[in-house]
């Protein structure tokens, strides 16, 4: 079936009807969930020789994933020849704004022009279903099954190991040897078997994004861009989600901008809902003028697993292992928001595992161990690690940095550039007082400085 | 301090999802464990987290949420954000649900 594939070009469906014949035991592992860990990891094994069978739920991969919208790809890169995969932008500018709720805004700006060079530092916008479909389409190209439309319900036991799963398919069961749970943030399966806890509410984010059309050129007058150039904002402040921990974002793609925002559910469940605070940080002085007489073309939502290191479940089990977002590798340091990069990178270490324990005939724990051992060494978990910290200060010290803050530094500034008679020593005295003030003096702003040490070091 | 009139962007929730592609599974992939707990909570946090107005407590209902998962766009929220844990959370049936165009 993926030799088909590979000649027409197109994503087959072999189907799983009640007349086909028994797969069971047909492939050497089953990977449930097409989506970038999923693909990563059949990819890796169809390489190293493996019949993989990779089950995807929706009607094509990427049409069920949703993700705030840079694709990291030096991983990636490895696997595969990028140069025809679907990008949109590559990303030319960060910028990191803070925005009161008065309408103000304090903004850093960064536009190496190194990034304009090649491989433009690994970072690019895409849109998911169309890059997904792609990634899924090289799996099948290097001899893995894809079987699109098909739910897994849950995983098959023999004692403690995992032997297949269970699908929704007439006659839906099948075998094989290992199991990869690339499921995504919402786990069902993996936490049906045990094979993790159910992740607190307080480390679950939830995301809203819509994506606006405008046509290329107002875009590259908007965000001061050229060519494949494309910008990546990030808002924090009360201006970007109210009272909330969490920020707002806007992404440039070729002919679309991505805008959403993305905080704690724990907030939304206080009664900041999803929509109002979508609303507020679109109606913002900042974020209003970018968005200008666009048309909406999709509305998505999806929660983002936000624990960090802490939360990481084991991520091998007899017969399976857990990959991406379904383990809960996503990194939010405040300036990095990264989880794609991490995503392929446990899809490949995973991969590589597995394959190495095939040839040995074995699929037990102990025996797919070099996963989470390589991945520790990575900078996966190094970079979760390092950051483990930062969700909690930040939520400890939320008035601070997301009210305070942006306030003080826009008062500061709208004193330090003040045009008047007052002479401009007096001008930097008062805007330099504001933001002691805020930081409740040289002793507080020395303890919040020691406090977010870890941000640089 | 500035004199800027926040904006309220015109739009409702039925205009964001009349932008959302789905495919009717026929039958609702949500639903509620236990509706006592739902009678005793007074917090309708399920309403509340919900980005698609999928959950609604109406007046007279005694609490239990109706639920219109055909607004679903599978995001997860509902799951985390009932404190009791009382929502049930299945994925639609063959590739039925929300289809992203873009993502």
């Amino acid at each position: 079936m993926s030799a088909d594939g590979a000649e027409s070009g197109e994503l087959k469906q072999p189907t799983l009807q009640s007349e086909t014949p028994d797969y069971n035991d047909a492939y050497d592992a089953i990977v449930v969930g097409a989506g970038l860990a999923g693909t990563a990891a059949a990819l890796t094994m169809a390489r190293e020789g493996l019949d993989v069978l990779l089950l995807e739920r929706g009607p094509a991969p990427g049409t069920k994933n949703v993700f705030g919208g840079v694709l990291y790809t030096p991983t990636i890169r490895e696997l595969v020849d990028i140069d025809d995969a679907p990008m949109e932008r590559y990303i030319a500018e960060k910028r990191f704004s803070m925005l009161t709720s008065d309408g103000d805004e304090t903004a850093v700006s960064i536009r190496p022009g190194a990034w304009h060079d090649e491989p433009h530092n690994d970072s690019y916008t895409v849109l998911r279903r169309r890059f997904d479909e792609w990634f899924a389409k090289q799996a099948v190209e290097a001899g893995a099954t894809l079987v699109t439309e098909t739910t897994v319900t849950g995983v098959l036991r023999d004692g403690q190991t995992i032997v297949g799963v269970e699908t929704d398919r007439p006659n839906g069961e099948l075998r094989a040897p290992v199991v990869v749970l690339a499921e995504g943030a919402n786990s069902l399966v993996s936490e049906a078997a045990d094979l993790k806890e159910r992740p607190d509410r307080e480390d679950v984010a939830v995301s809203v994004k819509e994506v606006f059309k405008l046509d290329r050129e107002t875009i590259d007058d908007r965000f001061r861009l050229d060519g494949d150039a494309g910008a990546a904002y990030h808002y924090f402040g009360e201006g970007a989600v109210g009272q909330a921990v969490g920020g707002g974002f806007v992404y440039t793609n070729k002919r679309t901008i991505s805008v959403g925002i993305a905080y704690r559910i724990e907030d939304a469940a206080q009664g900041q809902t999803p929509e109002e605070t979508l609303d507020a940080f679109e109606s913002h002085p900042a974020v209003a003028p970018l968005i200008r007489g666009a048309r909406r073309t999709e509305y998505a939502a999806h929660v983002i697993p936000e624990g960090g290191a802490k939360a990481m479940p084991d991520l091998v089990h007899d017969g399976a292992v857990v990959v991406g977002d379904a383990a809960g590798l996503v990194l939010n340091s405040g300036v990095h928001l990264e989880g794609t990069n991490m995503a392929v990178e446990s899809g490949y270490h995973a991969g590589k595992a597995i394959a190495a324990a095939l040839e040995d005939d074995r699929s037990d724990e102990s025996a797919l161990v070099a996963y989470p051992r390589d991945l520790e060494q990575s900078f996966v978990v190094e970079n979760l690690r390092h950051y483990d910290w930062f969700q909690g200060t930040i939520a400890d010290d939320r008035q601070f940095l997301f009210e305070d803050l942006p306030r003080a530094l826009a008062d500061a500034e709208t004193e330090y550039f003040k045009m008047d008679r007052t002479s401009k020593d007096e001008h930097t005295d008062a805007a330099r007082d504001r933001l002691l003030e805020a930081a409740g003096g040289w002793f507080g702003a020395a303890k919040r400085a020691w406090r977010f040490r870890r941000m640089l070091s | 301090m500035s004199t800027v009139q926040p904006h309220v962007p015109d739009v409702s929730i039925e205009d964001r999802l009349y932008t959302v592609k789905y495919r009717d599974a026929g039958e609702s992939h949500l639903g509620i464990k236990n509706a006592d707990v739902c009678t005793d909570c007074t917090t309708n946090e399920c309403e509340q987290v919900c980005p698609a107005a999928v959950w609604t407590v109406e007046e007279g209902s005694n609490g239990v949420p109706s639920i219109a998962y055909e607004n679903c766009l599978e995001c997860g929220t509902c799951r985390f954000g009932c404190p009791s844990d009382n929502v049930e959370w299945t994925y639609p049936k063959t590739g039925g649900g929300v289809v992203f165009k873009q993502g």
